[in-house]
């Protein structure tokens, strides 16, 4: 796991099992994955915000899949192989770990949060150096576009904008 | 003033409220508006933030203080459901449209003529069970002087003469189209290639900088044109180029010194006086203590879901409001509609989209299958949508835009979302749908808001003219998609509901409708509604031009009452 800032909501455990998550969600391969973007610190700072309210969701639904993992494999989530990981994953995306009833929603919300913070605005946690938005092609908060770039990639340097510190001036 | 009586109450100074707020105050009357929210300032609105405009909208001020509860039908379970129209703010949803600006074709406000009575349904061999449909009780030609006033005081760009299907009009629009784009160019040829007819959306986004010249109000600020930032959608604009009235009509009322606006309240009851009049409105002031403001008029200017809670609920003991205000047909708070939109997305191998470039609203449509425009001799359906390019979004919310077979998520995503995001594109499709009664707003029994009042209930399903229609639009879409040259077409075919109407419809029988063609309630002199919800039917384009085109009429009919000024 990328070094991380201290986390506010998310255990140290949490952290490094949503961040093994967040690599299948989002992996890193010849470029960079959602770790790396800066996926987990995103999560951790909206579940101290924003969402708030689904912080206890989190901490079931992580403990829920390492205990998955336990039965299924006799291993932490952290000790299984990617291959396993994944199955893990898919058995929580189909609502099918037995001990957890909202297993099928927390999935779609976790696979939401992490692409968020590969792609959010960075004033938010994630896309860290905007590398979420370099991957993709999209040059970011643009002032506007002076082209049309029609059947042309956008060859401009991203930008991002802050404005919560443009308001708190 | 508020003391006093004022002229006319405004509850709701959105997009039409402040329309309705200039016309008015200019003649001379005393005009005092209720806005539920703030007045924003410009970094409240005009950030070019996806997660706070589009991700986690209901954490904005102005939506999470008035949700609606949802179901499908009478007797399910419902939902809370946070909107983000209504907009609780000054200047209102007209802040975050995406600024397509469609007049109505003439045969839109004729559907029972039209389609019932011409045997056009029969000939379709359409199954109407069920659906109420009545004419609208005035036409095109009485709102087209309306639309131009829109146009040209809020600068919509645009082509006259285009659209071989539109109606007849006065004057051309007073800005060209917007920047074509590479969305734009593949329809555009795509349509060629299918004969069908493409023209330019038109637009409430200037193209060039605008000031309105006489005869239209020269009051009004100049205002830039479209920098193309993509930032459109459910964004407030960061140049001022969208046309909304917070900074178009709302400042030339504030210049009149006629206009009181009461941000932050809450008009929680209509009030009636013996004689069956309205005489004012009570409120909840920011601190939440109830007042009561008199006047001679009420306009609601509220949208679909507050029209018919506050008719609802101001209802009186007994005697004729005791099923609400102006409610003696039984009709407020039915025939509900919503567009069901529907999706044809293409990904392209060998051509780059940029999809987050330029308003959605610089797009190229076509009406082709639009209302009655095409044959529909046993198709089992009537009525159809306009079809059209869209905005495509930043990389935050297009994650769902996959083609079947693609995961979402793992390598396989990855590799698809990095190479194909600057490579998607929608084709947008917005089919009508027909008024049922079962689609409704009345008071939920259960759920409050936090002034301790009912959450307006939505009960809403498509019925089977809609599934129809949909599935046969999303094909059409699928065809335009695929000659444009898309490596992989895929299509939602079963709508979504958007752009809501009906509720307090308009008509010429009292028996069942709520308001006459003056938008003035049938069984209340001085109370007026305006706003999608005195839609009879819907057509297949958003309502804005025509919502708008109403309240410039309605302005006009109220200031030639000069008796009720005296």
């Amino acid at each position: 796991m990328a070094k991380s800032k201290k986390l506010q909501v998310l255990t140290h455990e949490e952290g490094l099992i949503l961040a093994a998550i967040a690599d299948r969600i989002f992996p890193k391969t010849d470029t960079p994955g959602a770790v790396e973007i800066g996926a987990v610190n995103y999560i951790d700072v909206a579940l101290a915000g924003d969402y708030a309210a689904l912080a206890p969701l989190y901490s079931q639904g992580l403990r829920a899949i390492n205990r998955y993992a336990r039965s299924e494999f006799h291993k932490t989530f952290l000790q299984l192989t990617e291959a396993e990981k994944e199955a893990v994953l898919r058995a929580c995306e189909a609502g099918a770990l037995a001990s957890f009833k909202p297993a099928a929603e927390f999935f779609e919300t976790l696979r939401y949060h992490v692409l968020e913070g590969v792609f959010c605005e960075p004033q938010y946690g994630g896309n860290k150096d905007m590398t979420g938005w370099r991957l993709v092609d999209f040059p970011g908060q643009q002032f506007g576009y002076a082209d049309a770039y029609i059947d042309k990639r956008v060859d401009l340097e991203p930008i991002s904008v802050d404005y919560r510190k443009a308001e708190e001036k | 003033m508020a003391e006093g009586i004022a002229d006319v109450i405004i509850v709701g100074v959105g997009g039409l409220g402040g329309i309705l707020a200039k016309e008015l105050s200019s003649a001379g009357l005393k005009v005092v508006g209720f806005e539920r929210g703030p007045a924003p300032k410009q970094e409240d609105y005009a950030p070019r933030d996806s997660i706070r405009f589009l991700i986690r909208p209901e954490q904005l001020d102005w939506v999470r203080h008035e949700p609606t509860t949802t179901r499908r039908k009478s007797g399910d379970k419902t939902n809370v459901q946070y909107r983000t129209s209504p907009l609780n703010v000054l200047g209102g949803a007209l802040l975050h449209w995406t600024g397509q600006s469609s007049r109505y074709m003439p045969g839109d406000f004729k559907l029972y003529s039209n389609e019932i009575a011409s045997g056009n349904a029969e000939r379709a061999k359409a199954d109407l069970t069920g659906y109420d449909i009545i004419d609208w009780p005035l036409g095109y030609d009485d709102l087209e002087p309306y639309y131009e006033k829109f146009e040209w005081e809020f600068g919509v760009s645009g082509q006259a003469g285009a659209n071989p299907f539109a109606g007849p009009r006065q004057r051309g629009f007073p800005l060209p189209p917007l920047r074509h784009s590479a969305r734009m160019k593949l329809f555009t040829e795509a349509c060629q290639k299918l004969g069908y007819h493409p023209y330019d959306t038109s637009a409430g986004i200037a193209s060039a900088p605008y000031k309105p010249a006489a005869p239209f109000d020269t009051r009004i600020a100049e205002r830039p044109a479209c920098v193309y930032c993509g930032h459109c959608n459910f964004y407030g604009c960061h140049v001022h180029a969208k046309s909304a009235s917070l900074y178009i009509t709302i400042p030339v009322a504030f210049q009149t010194g006629n206009f009181e606006l009461k941000t932050n309240t809450k008009v929680f009851r209509l009030n009636v006086d013996g004689s069956g009049q309205v005489n004012g409105v009570s409120y909840f002031d920011p601190d939440g203590t109830a007042h009561e403001q008199h006047a001679r008029v009420v306009i609601l200017s509220a949208f679909v879901f507050e029209h018919a809670r506050l008719l609802l609920i101001s209802k009186t003991g007994k005697g004729r409001f005791a099923k609400g205000l102006a409610n003696s047909s039984g009709y407020v708070g039915r025939n509900i509609m919503a567009h069901g939109d529907v999706r044809a997305m293409g990904v392209f191998d060998d051509f780059i989209i940029n999809g987050f470039i330029g308003p959605g609203s610089a797009a190229m449509r076509i009406d082709d299958f639009n209302g009655n425009n095409f044959d529909h001799s046993d198709l089992g359906f009537i009525r159809g949508g306009t079809i059209g390019t869209s905005g495509e979004g930043t990389p935050v919310t297009r994650l769902d835009v996959l083609p079947p077979g693609v995961p979402s998520w793992g390598k396989a995503f990855k590799e698809f979302y990095t190479r194909y995001y600057t490579r998607t594109m929608d084709l947008n499709m917005q089919p009508e749908t027909l008024p049922h009664p079962d689609n409704r707003v009345d008071l939920d029994p259960r759920h409050r808001d936090r002034w301790g009042l009912p959450l307006p209930r939505v009960t809403f399903e498509f019925h089977q003219n809609e599934q129809r229609l949909q599935k046969y639009m999303a094909g059409v879409g699928e065809r335009i998609m695929k000659a444009t040259g898309a490596s992989r077409v895929w299509t939602e075919a079963k709508g979504r509901p958007n752009r809501w109407a009906g509720g307090t419809r308009m008509g010429a029988d009292a028996k069942n409708s709520v308001v006459n063609d003056q938008c003035q309630t049938h069984d209340i002199e001085n109370l007026f509604i305006v706003g999608s919800s005195v839609f009879p039917t819907m057509a297949g384009y958003p309502p804005t031009a025509t919502v708008a085109a109403l309240s410039y009429r309605l302005a006009e009919f109220i200031l030639k009452q000069k008796q009720w000024f005296k």
